[in-house]
């Protein structure tokens, strides 16, 4: 049975791995909330500070993924690993700011146009942890549980056998990073529209 | 006593900043002898090693067209300092 192994939400303040709160924004902090994130969890990768807000969100559920589910990382050969991630606004965020470094610098910025398209978050993690399966990136206009359920089903009839799915929308104005791994073992959370519903909406467990 | 090498290093790690979009990192953030171009260091790239290029010319006035001049000079903070006294020198 396909199940859901872990899961990360990152909202604007407050960020969760498998339900449990592991950072909470400090607003009186001069560093960014991903900058925060990256220092409290003792994450060590300079690439970190060249990467566009999508891909520092990728980067750092991803890697709080694997630290709740490190088996993941030697379970499977090199192409068995599989990315869907989806998101509404593209790489808007940074296309705007593309756009924008022709203004304040008189020439555009290449290292905010390598940027420029929502996939490369995808390039940065495989990149990363040498994941070279099938991916893709698609821009919808809400977050679906019927697509990854649809892709995953052919994803894992071609060759795939883990699943990393996510859905990263972050703007100026909106963090709602929802990142997941499916896997086919033992587990009770099924890889289903309701579970992938529940666990987007997770709130942090009250743990005493 | 800050010397102007002291001074000419922190504004390069200020331009560093300010050209390569890393606004996440701070002045602090960035060692006088950390490899800019390796992973333990600021994990650059080429696309960066283009941007340090314009950076040279735009805050320094010094045109790089040996690429083996930029190999040597980009090592770190401390050799980017070193390589603009030279050249402000001859």
């Amino acid at each position: 049975m396909k199940v859901i192994t872990a899961y990360c939400n990152l909202r604007a303040d407050e960020c969760l791995v498998n339900g449990e709160l592991v950072a909470r924004r400090d607003a009186g902090s001069e560093d960014s909330w991903f900058k925060q994130i990256y220092r409290k969890q003792g994450l060590t990768y300079p690439k970190f500070y060249k990467m566009d807000v999508l891909s520092q969100a990728g980067y750092l559920a991803s890697e709080l993924i694997k630290r709740a589910n490190p088996g993941i990382t030697g379970a499977y050969a090199d192409d068995e690993i599989a990315m869907v991630f989806a998101n509404a606004s593209s790489s808007a965020e940074t296309d705007r700011r593309f756009t924008q470094s022709y203004k304040d610098g008189g020439s555009p910025s290449p290292s905010l146009f390598v940027y420029t398209l929502p996939n490369i978050v995808l390039g940065e993690i495989a990149i990363l942890n040498k994941w070279f399966g099938e991916n893709m990136f698609a821009v919808l206009p809400n977050f679906a549980p019927g697509f990854y359920l649809n892709y995953g089903q052919i994803l894992f009839g071609s060759g795939s056998r883990a699943l990393l799915g996510g859905w990263l929308e972050v703007t100026a104005n909106t963090t709602d990073v929802f990142l997941f791994t499916v896997e086919d073992k033992g587990g009770n959370v099924e890889f289903n529209r309701e579970n992938l519903l529940r666990l987007s909406q997770a709130a942090a467990q009250v743990t005493s | 006593m800050i010397t102007s090498m002291d001074s000419l290093k922190e504004d390069l790690k200020k331009q560093i900043i300010e050209q390569l979009n890393l606004e996440d990192l701070t002045v602090a953030d960035i060692a006088d002898d950390a490899l800019l171009f390796n992973d333990q260091g600021l994990g650059l790239d080429s696309i960066d090693a283009l941007e340090l290029i314009v950076l040279l010319e735009k805050y320094h006035g010094i045109q790089l067209t040996n690429p083996e001049e930029g190999k040597e000079a980009f090592k770190s903070v401390n050799t980017m300092a070193e390589y603009i006294r030279k050249r402000k020198e001859a």
